[in-house]
């Protein structure tokens, strides 16, 4: 793969990095930007800069990489260009979680681990009713599975809602629109940490994903133990999701549309595609971040919001394709 | 067949017979809640009122109507005479049954678009309805006199506000020569929820001799972000007890002087928290805060 | 090479076996075809040959050593295998494509060496397919597909070639083609089984013969000695003939019209 796409791909990321600590509410000359960077000059501007933009920036960052690479591992495993990094019931086990703990009043700072356990166990189910459905792994089982599960978490959440106080029913939503604007230092570290080890297990076990694209049968005739190898990238891909969402709430569309973009600018082979995938996961979500904070000020728009918006153009594209 | 007439014939007429007796029941006053409904006041003074509001409860029992009340929302918990009295569940999207229940003769309810329906089948249910909204002083003043009217204690009424508009410019007239700081109200984290120019807090504040940053904002609240809030640069931020710790210990809040400054002001919720009636002490304890000494 | 010992295989929660007492053997240098009609456990054969599914008895051998205990990827690098059918969700390259017949001899990092790079030079020269090298996979022919396929199989440089109807969907030149191909690979050395339901076809080109119905073998042999009409009759339950033109060089089952009822 051309070494220039990959310097052109760092580059974009780093000009939308540039953006996002750049344009805000408030209006800062760059030379204060950078000395707040480094740490230096007026010590409200560094405030700004150093705990406010930076670390949303880099949340945003992290975030959009995790999306990234577990949309194009699971599109891979699963053979579907529609596959995404919620499908295990991610995203309403972990909105189950999130509800959950604002319904019964628990803090602000444990929002985050209530809705990755939820998220987790939401995995752990799927995995569960596919066994016992009889599957070995085979991913049809398992998509099933997952839509079981998500479509148990909505009626829980809806029944938790019902039954909340009104303060507890906007946290929640609130929550669940996505944002990475509550972003501090030590959650970005942790997503961070996840990244690293998920992301970095399922680029390994790149050429894997590379096999399981041609098939189950043709995987299995090259030695690869196909069902172990489709569970470990389900597995990781879903933990890696789980993270996100536990650090952002729901951002959906930028698993599913960045792995396409990345494959369209010629990159196929599923190690070179996950790294692709992250870097254009994070551009995109730094910047969907940043057109949320700019579209409607002094207020924002929700990141889930803008990534929504997102799926439009990319769904009419792919049908005037296939049409 | 005669009989079946007949039968018909008297059924078309109950309704409306019952209705005339009904509207001897009210008079119908030239006044309209805040529903757009005209407010009729019962002809006999209301033995049966449910209040599903704390304002309009607190009122009811300041004014001498609280063996009156039979029924009141669940967020009336706070309102220690009010516990006694049963509780009749949620203030929005009321359960009507268990207003029904309560036979009341007059129901208090809080003019939000939750309770419209609600509203509309206790009204023909035949019972006196009022939905009030009530977001600032002049509001208050004008409700307090009005359930007094309804009620009967309009003596009562009058005094309770007349008191309370006196503490209120008593306290204006302490800090009018002061210098006035800029002031953040935070009212709720996620989102972050300021209060508005619409709010009696604005209105409290400013007669405590201080300055609502958000004070262009026509709404009682609204949304808004960290960032605007710096950029606003507040000198205070004022904050209910709840949210105080976890203010001082975001990183994010870290980069707003005020309060990497420390200077958080902690109102009590109690005697702020509504425009009741306690808006003469809100106003005091938001002054001794923002003045202190100034107000005795 | 590849030996079936009295194999049985059975689904799980299934009443009978889908295989029963197969035996017979596909040896280096020939094309061994199991041919039979629908449902007589060709696709269930080839299945446990790759270990998709187990052995409930007998046991299948690789040149002595049963498959259950080589290594999976051990077993790959010995014996190819080309499916009935592949669809690719996402397209790639030929020479991308051919590159991943080298999985099972890839190291733990999985990346390709020198050597790698000229095992799949190698089985594109022999699948005559280097032309073809930067083109999409989507964008080539049914016969071209097929030969990328086998050109990927070669890649894994094992003895043994199995195809599950390797010419399912190709018109005659393009049969012809992939078969005098597979032909070549079997004089090359190679251990070539195929699974068809085109007896016509294969019995020009197979060594061997194995015909199953319902699960068990029903005769193994050459092609001559294979079809003879009672048998084929009782096999595949339809009234026919076989021929054999000398031209052609092997027998062929024709089938006759069926008779008007009176």
């Amino acid at each position: 793969m051309s070494p220039w796409r990959w310097l052109l791909l760092v580059l974009l990321l780093f000009a939308a990095c540039v953006a996002g600590t750049v344009i805000g509410t408030i209006r800062l000359p760059l030379s204060v930007i950078w000395d707040g960077v480094r740490g230096v000059g007026d010590p409200n501007s560094m405030m700004v800069i150093r705990n406010l933009r930076l670390p949303r920036v880099s949340l945003a960052v992290l975030v959009g990489a995790g999306l990234g690479v577990s949309g194009a591992a699971l599109q891979g495993t699963m053979r579907n260009p529609l596959a995404e990094p919620y499908l295990l019931g991610v995203s309403g086990g972990a909105a189950v979680g999130a509800v959950m703990a604002t319904s019964l009043g628990i803090g602000a700072a444990l929002l985050p681990l209530a809705a990755f356990v939820g998220a987790i166990v939401a995995v752990l189910a799927a995995f569960f009713v596919a066994h016992a459905a009889g599957s070995r792994g085979d991913p049809r089982v398992l998509l099933m599975a997952g839509v079981v599960v998500g479509a148990f978490a909505n009626a829980a959440i809806m029944v938790l809602l019902a039954n909340a106080e009104p303060n507890a029913v906007r946290n929640a939503l609130w929550w669940m629109m996505g944002s990475v604007g509550e972003a501090t230092w030590s959650q970005t570290g942790w997503l961070a940490l996840y990244l690293l080890i998920g992301g970095g297990a399922l680029v390994v076990v790149g050429r894997e994903i590379d096999v399981l694209a041609l098939g189950e049968e043709a995987a299995a005739g090259l030695g690869l133990d196909v069902d172990t190898a489709i569970r470990r990238v389900f597995l990781v891909a879903s933990l890696v999701a789980a993270a996100t969402v536990a650090a952002a709430g729901l951002v959906g569309f930028v698993g599913l549309v960045v792995p396409h973009i990345v494959r369209a600018a010629g990159i196929r082979r599923h190690r070179a595609l996950l790294i692709g995938s992250a870097l254009a996961g994070a551009t995109l979500v730094v910047c969907a971040d940043l057109l949320g904070r700019v579209l409607r000020p002094p207020a924002e728009l929700p990141l889930g919001a803008v990534t929504a918006l997102i799926g439009v153009p990319f769904f009419l594209a792919k049908l005037r394709r296939l049409t | 067949m005669f009989r079946s007439i007949a039968f018909a014939l008297l059924a078309s007429v109950a309704p409306v017979a019952c209705r005339q007796a009904e509207s001897s029941r009210h008079v119908d006053t030239a006044l309209r809640d805040d529903f757009g409904a005209s407010i009729r006041i019962p002809a006999t003074p209301p033995q049966r009122i449910v209040s599903l509001n704390p304002a309009t409860t607190e009122i009811l029992f300041a004014i001498g109507a609280g063996p009156r009340v039979v029924g009141r929302s669940q967020y009336d918990e706070f309102l220690k005479p009010a516990r006694a009295v049963p509780n009749l569940g949620p203030a929005l999207r009321p359960n009507v049954e268990a207003i029904l229940g309560a036979h009341p003769d007059l129901v208090l309810l809080h003019a939000g678009a939750e309770n419209e329906a609600a509203a509309g089948r206790l009204r023909q249910a035949g019972i006196a309805v009022v939905a009030l909204r009530i977001d600032r002083i002049e509001q208050f003043e004008r409700d307090a006199r009005l359930i007094g009217r309804l009620t009967r204690d309009s003596v009562p009424a009058t005094i309770l506000v007349d008191t309370i508009a006196a503490t209120l410019a008593r306290v204006r007239a302490a800090t009018a020569g002061m210098p006035r700081p800029t002031v953040f109200m935070h009212a709720w984290e996620r989102p972050l929820i300021a209060i508005g120019g619409g709010s009696f807090l604005n209105q409290l504040v400013d007669i405590a001799g201080a300055r609502n940053v958000y004070e262009d904002l026509p709404q009682p609240s609204a949304v808004v972000t960290l960032e605007d809030v710096i950029r606003r640069n507040p000198d205070y931020v004022m904050v209910s007890p709840a949210a105080a710790p976890a203010l001082r210990s975001s990183e994010r809040w870290q980069a707003l002087p005020a309060v990497r400054a420390g200077r958080l002001l902690i109102y009590d919720t109690l005697v702020v928290g509504r425009p009741s009636v306690t808006l003469g002490e809100g106003a005091v304890s938001l002054a001794r805060l923002l003045h202190p000494g100034s107000v005795h | 090479m590849i030996d079936f010992r009295d194999v049985a295989v059975r689904y799980p929660n299934a009443e009978q076996d889908a295989l029963s007492g197969v035996s017979f053997t596909a040896a280096r240098g020939s094309i061994t075809a199991v041919v039979g009609p629908n449902g007589s456990g060709k696709s269930t054969l080839v299945r446990a040959l790759i270990g998709r599914m187990a052995v409930s008895r007998g046991s299948i051998q690789l040149d002595g050593q049963p498959v259950d205990e080589i290594p999976r990827h051990i077993r790959a690098q010995r014996i190819a295998f080309v499916t009935q059918r592949e669809e690719l969700a996402f397209p790639v390259l030929v020479n991308e494509y051919v590159a991943l017949g080298r999985f099972p001899r890839l190291g733990l990092w999985r990346v390709a060496d020198e050597q790698d790079r000229l095992a799949i030079g190698k089985a594109m020269a022999e699948a005559g397919i280097e032309s073809l090298r930067s083109r999409r996979l989507d964008a080539l022919s049914g016969g071209e597909w097929q030969r990328v396929r086998l050109a990927r199989a070669l890649a894994q440089g094992g003895d043994a070639l199995v195809l599950d109807e390797p010419t399912a969907f190709l018109d005659v030149a393009h049969e012809m083609g992939v078969f005098e191909l597979l032909d070549r690979l079997a004089r090359g050395g190679r251990a070539v089984m195929l699974v068809s339901h085109q007896l016509n076809l294969v019995a020009r080109f197979a060594a061997t013969l194995v015909l199953l119905r319902q699960g068990a073998v029903v005769a193994t042999g050459s092609p001559g000695e294979v079809m003879q009409a009672t048998t084929l009759e009782r096999v595949y339950d339809w009234p026919l003939v076989v021929t054999n033109d000398p031209l052609v060089g092997a027998p062929a089952l024709v089938p006759l019209r069926a008779r008007p009822t009176d």
